[in-house]
């Protein structure tokens, strides 16, 4: 018989802890990720098709939004790599006990926006 | 599947508002979830007035405060009040834990208490743990061993002993699992916290020859994989015990052996 009871809120109710939420933003971003790398890759399949292709896209990336665009996925990699490397730490079993994992986090967080502007400034040849 | 929002019958409405009559100046708002099986209504969330400073510290004697002055309806395990038996486990300003150790004080405005999350709700703060428990005797959690010495002590050694430390602590009060989000969405296949540190529990185990099979048995991509360091788990418990490593260590065991 199926249980007809109601369900007791789950996500509604649950609180944020850091883990948690760089746990979902790794999700999030590595979808981003892939999304983002087959649009890369099919810009440079276009660009096989001549310099207008190149025109257009070179046209939307120097807009605000392109612009605001490049440097969100430049931080969506920067933050997967970072996590990913907090992943692999804590698959040698290291970094578990909870004052770690909110300090580990926190560093990703933090330094996924430093990395971000580092390689921008990088890509503007500003600095190097 | 993950399903953000709350079945229809699920979604919880406003309730009652009882006023505090004492006519005490120390008020605190407790808003407590109810359904009550025997009508057909939705749940609602009962707020509840109450005097703070004829009460105990503890979100528990809050609880019996409530039952005891204003409202005997309202339902809740409860059983040894001193965090051993894990009977009063519930969802308290968010985060699981044990209504019994968790200091009212240490919450923030209104006092949220919730059942354990996504369980099916048997009364009030009543989560139906049968789906739990049956998962926990899928592991096998007692001691094989062939040896037939029956009268000598199986002995270990100090080492071998230390390694359960962290792990026979846990009182199965549930508070890792239902705190979970992967247990949320796949409680019918994922062991889930509570049951993989008792699973490790037994692999590490010096005394125990199934280790191997142990072992293989939780191998699988659902029962263990699904674990994906949330580490709400090792933040809910109220013990200070850490699921996630256990969880590790055994992903760990299964690598390199």
């Amino acid at each position: 018989m199926e249980n007809k009871n109601p369900l007791s809120p789950h996500i509604q109710i649950y609180k944020w802890h850091i883990s948690s939420l760089v746990s979902i933003a790794t999700r999030i971003t590595g979808i981003i990720n892939i999304l983002s790398i087959t649009l890369i890759c099919m810009w440079f399949a276009s660009l096989l098709f001549g310099e207008s292709n190149y025109e257009i896209t070179n046209l939307f990336l120097q807009s605000f939004f392109g612009k605001f665009i490049a440097v969100g996925i430049t931080w969506s990699f920067s933050f997967q790599m970072l996590s990913e490397i907090r992943h692999l730490i804590m698959d040698l079993g290291y970094g578990f006990e909870i004052k770690t994992t909110n300090i580990t986090g926190i560093i990703v967080i933090i330094f996924s926006f430093i990395l971000t502007i580092l390689i921008y400034l990088l890509g503007r040849q500003i600095i190097l | 599947m993950v399903q953000i929002n709350l079945p229809q019958n699920s979604k919880i409405e406003k309730g009652e508002y009882y006023k505090d009559k004492t006519g005490s100046k120390n008020i605190r708002k407790v808003n407590i979830y109810r359904w009550d099986p025997s009508t057909n209504q939705n749940p609602r969330l009962d707020t509840y007035e109450v005097d703070m400073d004829n009460c105990p510290s503890k979100v528990l004697d809050l609880l019996n405060k409530i039952k005891n002055e204003i409202d005997p309806s309202i339902a809740y395990r409860r059983s040894c009040a001193h965090g051993v038996c894990g009977s009063c486990a519930m969802n308290m300003d968010g985060k699981n834990g044990l209504a019994c150790t968790k200091p009212h004080s240490e919450i923030k405005g209104d006092i949220n208490i919730y059942p354990l999350p996504h369980l099916k709700v048997q009364k009030d703060l009543i989560g139906d743990l049968n789906n739990l428990y049956k998962q926990y005797h899928s592991i096998e959690p007692w001691l094989k061993n062939s040896k037939k010495n029956d009268n000598k002590e199986n002995l270990q050694s100090i080492e071998d002993r230390s390694k359960l430390d962290g792990l026979y602590e846990c009182i199965m009060c549930a508070c890792c699992s239902t705190s979970c989000p992967s247990y949320w969405w796949n409680g019918d296949k994922y062991l889930g916290p509570a049951v993989l540190l008792q699973a490790y529990r037994w692999i590490i185990d010096s005394r125990d020859e199934d280790r191997k099979e142990r072992l293989q048995k939780v191998a699988d991509e659902l029962k263990l994989y699904r674990c994906h360091t949330i580490l709400n788990c090792t933040n809910a418990c109220p013990k200070g015990l850490n699921p996630a490593k256990a969880i590790a260590e055994i992903k760990k065991m299964l690598a390199t052996t």
